[in-house]
């Protein structure tokens, strides 16, 4: 008799008539259950605080309190590797930048392509580890910004096209042979990603294949070279792209089955990671810090065991001096691409 | 009572009685069934497997363990505050959009409804696009991802307060007034007491959503476990990953059972409908808890770093070049279509499973529990990471994108169906199954009978809530206007954002009169 | 638990035994709801049950119709007990009626559809299903309100427009439709003006001739004249077996104790 009730006395409202309801015959031990529960979901919460760092260790370089960002460098790096990777390699790297440069170093940890580039923009990260496009991005809403260093490696950078033995793609011996991923399922690393979209787009588009011409329409987008190995890896795409560090790293560590997962074609090189800094460390940190920030990373030495951890980490022999006009092309290519505007 | 001619008989059309009408979204199964074969190509049943074996072996690394704590911490932090400014935002939007307060203090009326049709702006926009445009605004700090669940939810929480504050009788209002008190003292006589246990039942879900919107804010890297879900996803640590998804399953179900109990201590109005509601014999504890809670999110504010002051510095925006004819020459009807159709499979999907199941487990002791299990994971995950997840087996597109959305809200949908059919009392169903009749017919015709207009009618609203989510899938690819969007950001194309944000406002704001015209009709029936 | 070798066992020799119940017990808070209760009801049999409110008498008729399961003692429908497989103790519990105080009709369906609701026990999904789009059996449901003197007109309409008479008729229908031998109802007549009761009350004798047989609680003992035979429960214990003539003022008193209603109480 009471149902009709239910839906009939309800104003036109984004409550539905459920958010009223409760359940009238409850078992008494079913009220206890929930007691107990309400009584811990309380006590959570008011231990919630002391679970929370003091400060996350993002919040803290971000204020824009004025104090911060005279005595801190903060340095960042574009979320494009294991996160392990990221969060063993950078403390090493700051510790090594605060004992030479006498400044106190922290690493702030972005998860975004986007976010990195509009934090440098806002002037929230005084140094960040980017890739040739987003660096290119961050330098044109930052003018004045400057390039400081890249690695050996990242001169003549390349991207590899890979692919699952089972689709049946085969090496291909020039450019022109990437024709065959048409109708195939593919997938780039993340949409901002140099070496993992931006080229091998470019290159795709100079052998004529549209991102329209894959499988579904439309490309993947794994979001980082390690995800697009497994997944091809997996077959659940067929082929993708991804760069030649990321590919040699997984393949030595045993990561990388050769049985299942094979490289197609290697791109040529370009220009890709690097060091950009702030137009106004030199105002900040004292005349000529800026110069003494590029020499320490190009003096970052083998030889020398703490800084060999870094060079290994990041996968070079050593840094070298890098100069805007080196992105010339990449900038071309971004706004051939339409990633950059 | 005479029976009426036949030609008055509304039963006598050919038209689905209640108990069918619930099913029918579920047809949209037999179409999905024929185009699934093409869409799964099969080749990561390893990584699935892998990925659920990885459940029960999830990692106990320490160092894991504390930072996945922070990480929770962070969420549920970010979720509290958000709910809260959003709730208080919303009560005093709600009352400034309310008819009867209007009428009241100023003698007109069509104030409200301007605030009425202007807080749907804010609300139009999915919390995710709300965090990156804020991103964007005001860099990355912990008061974006509180900000961006405060925004939207607020404008929800008005319209809210303010359906409840018209629908209220205003007899004893009119009767304050007539004796002479001022319209403010009469207007929280009369209307207060009555509004507050509605608004404290809607306050409740408004808060489990606020802890599922905080963890899609991670995903997307504005901190919190989130952005650990989807770095263990994408580096295929499945341990570490199950190891972040246990711990947020436990602190979701607290917060639903801490919110369901209190419901029922407090707001709950009695069986059925707001009429029985008792809030003055528990008012005093109402006050002492909200009392409570002040210094709590105070604490949680500055343990996480929230900076109001730094939210008003307005920073360098990105160049901005516009190039309207390149903007108009997208394919916006495309996208459109395909934003639309993925709406549509994914609400059908999701309010057409959850009874099938519901009847599906009817016979076994130990389905409904198995059911809930498997609606708290939908609940619990984001829909891009099931995204994510399903590209293992299956080709991106639309396809994969519903399915996804439709994992998430089935979780939504099939607790509300279970708490409203415990709700609604199964005398119908007892004395079918007392007469010989089947677990799973006598639930049909018992118990879906009397549920299935209110429930559809939440699934119209639903599909409105998935309108404005089809948004977060666009990882997937091929999704509509999502994919697009994601692409803007990355690549600082101010005016594709700006005109894509403006589309997704049109549309769910098209969307959301729609599925209200829908509800009406529904519960009109 | 069990008394073996009673005199009158199961399908011994006595085919018309519709419900027996042997030394039924319910546990409750404190006193037992039932306390060794037996029982016996025939085909044609019309048995009244009296007793105070908490004596016991609706947990008699849950017990009765398998909706709760006594802790103690044996429970036989027509001289079998209830069947272990889900199957078979369906196809037993299709054979017991059931009349709902508060009727239990569903409310978005037609009366058409609603009396259709108790063939669903022999009905599979795809009759279920077409039941919803156009309603099955048209003759059978006609004939079934003709003989609680309702109008088949009424069919197609939603039973939310019926008068409160006739909502009780329309689940008394049901019931037939459903054909059970037992019919079972739990003060079916409380809160019913009194010509309406009287009147549902001789309905429902009307209909309970062999092979069905009808037990139906009561809380008025004014109104057990047309029953064969009267049952009285005190305290969760069976006082009283005999035919209605045997109910007098004493008997009553002693029944509803400070509860007995004196207007009421009229026995003849």
């Amino acid at each position: 008799m009471a149902w009709p009730a239910l839906s009939v006395s309800w104003p036109a409202s984004e409550i539905p008539p459920f958010f009223l309801m409760s359940s009238p015959f409850r078992r008494p031990v079913l009220r206890l259950r929930e007691r107990s529960t309400a009584v811990l979901a309380g006590l959570a919460m008011l231990l919630l605080p002391a679970v929370l760092p003091p400060v996350t260790p993002a919040a803290a370089p971000l204020l824009p309190g004025a104090q911060a960002q005279q005595k801190l460098l903060r340095i960042s790096a574009i979320p494009d590797q294991k996160p392990e990777t990221l969060n063993r390699l950078y403390p090493l790297l700051a510790n090594e930048l605060s004992r030479s440069l006498g400044v106190p170093v922290k690493y702030v940890p972005v998860t975004d392509y986007t976010a990195a580039v509009s934090a440098f923009r806002r002037g929230d990260l005084d140094l960040v580890w980017f890739g040739a496009l987003t660096g290119v991005q961050a330098r044109l809403q930052k003018p004045g910004a400057r390039v400081i260093a890249q690695r050996d490696i990242d001169a003549s950078f390349q991207s590899f096209f890979i692919a699952n033995t089972a689709s049946g793609i085969k090496p291909i011996a020039n450019q022109k042979g990437l024709s065959v991923l048409k109708g195939k399922r593919f997938t780039f690393g993340s949409e901002s990603s140099t070496s993992g979209r931006l080229m091998p787009q470019y290159f795709l588009g100079q052998a004529g294949v549209r991102l329209s011409d894959f499988a579904g329409g439309a490309p993947g987008f794994s979001s980082s070279h390690d995800a697009t190995i497994a997944l091809v890896q997996s077959g659940a795409y067929q082929a993708g792209v991804v760069n030649e560090e990321v590919w040699q790293s997984n393949l030595s560590s045993g990561k990388t089955d050769p049985k299942k997962v094979i490289v197609i074609w290697r791109t040529p090189g370009y220009a890709n990671y690097h060091w950009l800094a702030q137009p106004n460390l030199d105002q900040r940190f004292g005349k000529g810090f800026t110069a003494r920030l590029q020499s320490t990373f190009v003096n970052l030495r083998a030889s020398n065991p703490q800084q060999a951890q870094i060079l290994d980490l990041f996968g070079a022999k050593r840094f070298i001096p890098a100069t805007p006009r080196l992105y010339d092309p990449i900038e071309k290519v971004g706004r051939e691409i339409g990633k950059i505007r | 009572m005479t029976p009426l001619a036949p030609a008055q008989h509304p039963w006598s059309q050919r038209r689905p009685a209640a108990p069918l009408l619930i099913l029918l979204p579920a047809l949209v199964l037999l179409p999905l069934a024929a185009v699934l074969p093409a869409v799964v190509h099969g080749g990561g049943w390893e990584l699935i497997g892998q990925f659920a074996f990885a459940a029960i072996t999830p990692s106990g690394d320490p160092v894991l363990l504390a930072s996945a704590l922070r990480g929770l911490g962070v969420t549920v932090a970010v979720a509290l505050l958000g709910w809260a400014v959003s709730l208080a935002l919303g009560l005093v939007g709600g009352v400034l959009s309310s008819r009867t307060v209007w009428r009241t203090m100023a003698g007109r009326v069509w104030p409200a409804g301007a605030l009425r049709r202007l807080l749907a702006i804010p609300r139009s926009i999915h919390e995710l696009l709300w965090g990156l445009l804020l991103l964007q605004l005001v860099g990355l700090q912990p008061a974006v991802a509180v900000l961006a669940i405060a925004i939207p939810y607020a404008a929800l929480v008005a319209r809210v307060v303010s359906d409840l504050l018209d629908a209220l009788p205003t007899a004893p209002l009119e009767a304050l007034r007539a004796a002479g008190a001022a319209a403010p003292a009469a207007l929280l006589t009369a209307l207060g007491p009555a509004l507050l246990p509605g608004v404290f039942s809607y306050g409740g879900y408004r808060l489990e959503c606020a802890l599922r919107s905080a963890t899609l804010l991670g995903v997307f890297g504005l901190g919190g476990l989130g952005t650990e879900l989807r770095l263990t996803l994408q580096s295929l640590q499945f341990h570490e990953l199950w190891t972040c998804l246990w711990l947020l399953l436990a602190v979701m179900l607290l917060l639903e059972g801490l919110v369901r109990l209190l419901r029922r201590r407090w707001g709950m109005p009695g069986r059925f409908g707001l009429a029985a509601g008792a809030v003055g014999s528990r008012g005093r504890e109402l006050l002492l808890a909200t009392l409570a809670l002040l210094p709590v999110l105070l604490l949680l504010a500055l343990a996480l770093g929230v900076n109001p002051a730094a939210l008003l510095v307005v920073q360098a925006l990105p160049p901005f070049h516009p190039d309207w004819p390149a903007v108009l020459a997208l394919p916006w009807g495309a996208m459109v279509a395909s934003t639309l159709l993925l709406t549509l499979l994914a609400a059908a999907l999701a309010v057409g499973v959850a009874p099938l199941l519901l009847l599906l487990v009817a016979p076994w002791p130990w389905g409904r529990l198995l059911l809930q299990g498997l609606w708290a994971l939908g609940r619990l995950w984001p829909p891009p990471l099931t995204a994510l997840l399903l590209l293992f087996v299956l080709k991106p597109g639309l396809i994969t994108a519903a399915l996804a959305l439709a994992f998430h809200n089935l979780g939504v949908l099939g607790r509300l169906l279970l708490e409203a059919a415990d709700a609604a009392g199964g005398g119908a169903e007892a004395a079918l199954r007392c007469a010989g009749c089947g677990p799973r017919l006598a639930l049909f015709y018992g118990r879906f009978s009397g549920l299935s207009r209110s429930y559809l009618a939440y699934g119209a609203y639903r599909a409105d809530v998935i309108l404005r989510e089809t948004v977060v899938v666009g990882l997937v690819g091929a999704a509509g206007l999502g994919t697009l969007l994601l692409e803007a950001l990355s690549s600082f194309a101010v005016d594709q954002l700006l005109a894509l944000v403006a589309v997704y406002a049109a549309l769910t704001l098209l969307g959301e009169d729609l599925s209200d015209r829908v509800r009406h009709r529904l519960l009109a029936a | 638990m069990t008394r073996s070798g009673s005199p009158s066992g199961p399908g011994s020799g006595s085919p018309s035994l519709v419900l027996e119940l042997r030394d039924v017990t319910v546990p409750g808070r404190g006193a037992d709801r039932l306390a060794g209760v037996s029982l016996q009801l025939r085909a044609g049999e019309r048995v009244a049950l009296l007793g105070a409110s908490g004596a016991g008498k609706s947990t008699l008729l849950a017990v009765a119709n398998g909706l709760l399961q006594p802790s103690g003692g044996e429970l036989f429908w027509e001289g079998a007990p209830p069947a272990r497989s889900q199957r078979l103790r369906q196809r037993q519990r299709a054979r017991i009626g059931t009349l709902w105080q508060d009727l239990r009709l569903i409310e978005e369906l037609s009366v058409q559809q609603n009396l259709n609701a108790a063939r669903l026990a022999e009905w599979g999904w795809p009759r279920a299903l077409r039941n919803l789009l156009q309603p099955l059996e048209t003759a059978a449901n006609a004939a079934a309100l003709r003989q609680v003197d309702l109008d088949p007109a009424l069919l197609p309409q939603s039973v939310t427009a019926l008068s409160g008479g006739q909502r009780q008729r329309l689940a008394i229908a049901r019931l037939l439709r459903q054909q059970p031998t037992l019919l079972l109802a739990d003060e079916p007549l409380a809160h019913l003006d009194p010509r309406l009761a009287a009147e549902l009350l001789t309905l429902l004798l009307r209909q309970a001739t062999a092979p069905r047989a009808l037990l139906l609680s009561l809380h008025r003992p004014d109104l057990v004249s047309g029953f064969d035979r009267v049952l009285a429960l005190r305290a969760g214990r069976l006082v009283l077996d005999a035919p209605p003539a045997a109910l007098d003022a004493a008997l009553i008193q002693s029944l509803y104790g400070a509860e007995s209603m004196p207007a009421l109480a009229e026995p003849r």
